[in-house]
């Protein structure tokens, strides 16, 4: 006997990710899914952002394998903030982020960032709840990546050029990366950055707000 | 990557809808995925029979067809289907505006059950 199943594999996940977002939504929180590889500088990019005077309530939510390291970075300045371990999973899922959110003051905050696992293939598939992905690629990581990963560069409204500071040291064509990247995805915001010096942030941080009033 | 996620998913969807029009067993699970899905067909396949062991699709063998990245061009009004996993431009005309319309498939579409 034949049985029709019209469903996506993901169809569980979607829909767990659909109820956060129905409750971030009720809270008036602005949720950023903040995706790149291990080390492009994900936490540091959370402390330059956390530290621009914004008049505006940050929390994060710190996704990594194991360790607590990058939380305590964060709490360091004051911001609220709750580790997950996801014991060797690749990625976020929906149901990591239902499990913490009674673990977060959701009414006080007006923005959410969720660090996902660093991993530049698995984070862009599984939704949490969220309002928009930013995706993070620091240049000394190539600039095949864009062609290499499409799927990320494809799914995320702003991508951060981090680690500018270093570009008279590396061969790397930014351009290429720049041009490739909007080719897969024309809407994309492109920000220049150090996380280091803080070069670039304020526009960052500019366009993060405006997008969290339209909320 | 995710591949075991994704077949414990499956598993999921399957066993209850099998049960749900009662039937007893699983024979065999058709999907579509996309070549832009990031997932590896082998793998899934891999996944799938490792963990569908205490389940209703225990026999079951998954089938697995593979959906090429397509798209429509608005300047040349063509359809068209790449071997990437991405299209950077239209390849009949090279021009920039196109709707990528296939690729991104990860969809059950039928299962044999007895």
């Amino acid at each position: 006997m034949k049985v029709k199943v019209v469903s996506r594999i993901l169809e569980a996940n979607d829909r767990i990710a659909l109820e956060n977002r129905r409750l971030f939504d009720r809270a008036n929180v602005f949720v950023i899914n903040l995706m790149s590889a291990p080390g492009a500088g994900k936490t540091s990019l959370l402390e330059r952002t956390l530290s621009q005077k914004t008049g505006l309530k940050v929390g994060v939510i710190e996704g990594d394998i194991a360790g607590s390291d990058d939380a305590e970075r964060i709490e360091r300045l004051g911001s609220p903030v709750v580790q997950i371990n996801t014991g060797g999973a690749c990625h976020l899922d929906a149901n990591m982020i239902y499990e913490v959110l009674d673990d977060l003051p959701l009414d006080d905050l007006d923005i959410l960032f969720i660090e996902n696992v660093g991993n530049l293939v698995c984070p862009a598939e599984f939704k949490v709840g969220e309002d928009i992905k930013v995706m993070l690629l620091s240049i000394t990581e190539g600039h095949d990546k864009p062609l290499k990963y499409p799927l990320m560069f494809q799914e995320s409204s702003a991508l951060i050029l981090n680690k500018m500071d270093l570009v008279p040291y590396t061969d790397v064509d930014i351009d290429k990366i720049r041009k490739d990247s909007l080719s897969l995805n024309p809407k994309l915001r492109i920000f220049d950055v150090s996380c280091k010096t803080g070069e670039g942030i304020p526009a960052w941080v500019d366009w993060l707000k405006e997008r969290a009033r339209r909320v | 990557m995710h591949e075991v996620s994704l077949a414990s998913g499956l598993i999921e969807i399957v066993s209850g809808q099998c049960k749900n029009n009662g039937y007893q067993r699983i024979d065999s699970v058709n999907v579509k995925i996309g070549r832009a899905s990031g997932i590896l067909p082998d793998a899934l396949i891999f996944a799938f029979d490792a963990m569908k062991s205490d389940s209703l699709a225990k026999d079951a063998v998954l089938y697995i067809e593979e959906v090429l990245v397509g798209g429509h061009c608005r300047d040349c009004n063509s359809d068209f289907a790449v071997e990437e996993e991405y299209v950077l431009n239209c390849p009949c005309c090279g021009g920039l505006s196109f709707d990528v319309t296939a690729g991104r498939e990860m969809d059950i579409v039928d299962m044999e059950v007895s």
